[in-house]
């Protein structure tokens, strides 16, 4: 394209993009309005399953957060100087899609009017409330981390404040988990490995949207990616997906050990529609080994696999949180094993979920805001690498 | 202090729903939603066969899983009779207690906070029994101090056999069951 045509294009594919998100978001902002003014009744959770899809985009997109720092702590904290010039962007990255998370969460509240309330009371025995300051204090640390990056005059803060980032995102992980992993009231729960499966999973999930967003960034710019830079995630990427699988693993093996979880372990993995074919296609299959052939075998070494990949790993993320959290919870908690209840209410039962659009709605209304945080960030603050080295053309295909 | 409990002798129990629609009609509880339900539980296979009815409602626990994973307070243990209570005006909506309690005890309110049995506290107050237990027609449900000695509810518990609901999640439910 002509040089002194450039800018123009740019700023007009930037307001189209925004224009594009501002309207998904808008919509999100109109369902989440209908939910609050027609109560809980109105979406598909009942008393059984009182997380439905909203809490899947947003875990999504918070454990993601966490993970998309992996570029600047790699930087930052490990030393490892080629991946500086892509730490702004993995920074900004965790602070847009915590916030796209955080919006479905906030949104999804039964009373999300009362946020005040839970800013000003603290109930420190609850996660939720460590959470809540866990999910604030990443924002401001990322805040100072970016600064930190930007600012040349501030370039010894980098390392200290990255340092901090890095442990407070894992303990945020950490946090993240154990909401689930506090929990006893669902046979699905109550598990110590799930703290450390939330940060594997953070790892890959974190990494796949940084990919995307770096090669989403790279085409909107007109440039190549760094081919070097490439090889690395492809590898990071390949890995940290295989540490997600075995943490997965051993959290059903370990479950399957127990015979008190069988019946559970056989709904989530066999008999229960539609959660085992979504654990097994969606999440093993598509979300897991497919990525792993991609990113490993040197037929599919170029940036659009890569991109495919990592596309994959988050539509991956999407069937295991889905399962996680609403097979996890339709799964009733078994109150005296061997006898069979009859129930004015639903002990016993297998529960069931039917997303409705408003909460579908809702959910990608967190991407939305995710993807304008990012688009704007970017395009306001110097956050994108100098034109890289161009990739081999046969390796870019 | 007092220490409030129920105890439900399930041998009286006819699970006629009394205890339901009382509750329902005393507390305003919005269509579609209870506090407390009955449960037939059944055991073994023809001609053996065992069965128990059940009122259900909130157990007031001792160690409230609810209240420990509340995050503003909302769901606290109130000072009088040590009875798990929920602060609408507190409440964030979050459903993070829907979730903690293993008895499955709670709901959304319509008016997006979580709601449950609350003894009838406004009631206990004035010195009455709560809803259900005032209009079971068998005299099957208990209500009263469990640290009280002398108070109906510990002298069956210390006369007749019980059990409680899930035991082993040790959250030492205050709703006992007559074996």
């Amino acid at each position: 394209m002509d040089e002194t045509r450039r800018p123009a294009a740019a700023a007009r594919a930037f307001w189209t993009l925004a224009a594009a998100g501002a309207a998904v978001l808008a919509l999100a902002l109109g369902a989440a309005h209908y939910m609050e003014l027609h109560g809980h009744v109105v979406t598909g959770m009942s008393n059984q399953v009182v997380w439905g899809l909203p809490h899947v985009f947003a875990i999504f997109l918070i454990v993601a957060a966490s993970g998309a720092l992996n570029v600047a702590s790699i930087a930052s904290v490990f030393g490892e100087a080629d991946y500086k010039p892509l730490s702004p962007l993995s920074v900004l990255l965790t602070v847009a899609l915590l916030a796209g998370g955080l919006l479905v969460l906030v949104l999804d509240l039964g009373r999300p009017e009362r946020l005040v309330v839970a800013a000003t009371h603290y109930n420190f025995r609850s996660i939720f409330a460590w959470n809540m300051i866990l999910y604030n204090g990443l924002f401001a640390i990322c805040a100072l981390y970016l600064w930190a990056l930007l600012e040349r005059r501030l370039a010894p803060l980098a390392k200290p404040v990255g340092l901090a980032a890095f442990a407070w995102r894992v303990i945020l992980t950490t946090g993240t988990g154990s909401i689930f992993g506090f929990l006893v009231a669902r046979q699905a729960y109550a598990s110590g490995v799930i703290a450390p499966l939330f940060i594997a999973l953070s790892l890959a999930w974190g990494l796949a949207a940084f990919h995307l967003a770096q090669a989403f960034f790279a085409r909107l710019a007109g440039e190549a990616m760094d081919a070097a830079m490439l090889v690395r995630v492809r590898r990071l990427l390949g890995i940290f997906v295989v540490a997600a699988l075995y943490f997965v693993a051993v959290h059903h093996l370990t479950n399957l050990y127990w015979a008190k979880q069988a019946a559970f372990e056989r709904f989530i993995l066999v008999g229960g529609a539609p959660y085992p074919a979504l654990f097994w296609i969606g999440f093993v299959g598509l979300g897991s080994l497919v990525p792993l052939a991609l990113l490993f075998h040197p037929r599919f070494a170029g940036a659009r696999a890569t991109s495919v990949a990592a596309a994959l790993v988050a539509l991956g993320a999407f069937a295991f949180l889905y399962v996680f959290i609403i097979g996890g919870q339709v799964f009733p908690l078994e109150i005296f094993p061997g006898y069979e209840a009859r129930s004015a209410f639903h002990d016993g039962r297998v529960g069931s979920y039917a997303p409705s659009l408003p909460e579908f709605l809702l959910g990608t209304g967190g991407l939305a805001a995710a993807f304008l945080v990012a688009l704007v960030g970017a395009r306001a603050l110097p956050i994108l690498p100098a034109a890289a080295p161009a990739i081999p053309a046969a390796a870019a295909k | 202090m007092a220490r409030f409990g129920m105890v439900i002798d399930t041998l009286k129990c006819v699970g006629c729903m009394d205890c339901v629609v009382a509750c329902q009609t005393e507390n305003d509880v919005p269509q579609g939603h209870c506090r407390d339900w009955i449960v037939t539980e059944t055991r073994g296979t023809f001609p053996t066969l065992t069965m128990e009815i059940r009122s259900e409602r909130c157990n007031h626990c001792d160690n409230p899983p609810c209240v420990t994973c509340c995050p503003t307070g909302a769901s606290h243990v109130e000072d009088f009779g040590r009875t798990v209570q929920v602060t609408a005006d507190k409440c964030i909506g979050c459903k993070a207690c829907l979730s903690a309690c293993p008895y499955g005890a709670r709901f959304v309110h319509p008016d997006g906070y979580a709601d449950k049995c609350t003894f009838c506290l406004h009631r206990v107050k004035d010195g009455l029994d709560p809803a259900c237990v005032s209009v079971c027609p068998t005299h099957c449900m208990h209500f009263g101090d469990l640290d009280d000695p002398k108070s109906a509810v510990s002298q069956l518990l210390a006369s007749r056999r019980h059990h409680t609901l899930l035991p082993e999640a040790g959250t030492k439910p205050r709703v006992f069951y007559l074996d």
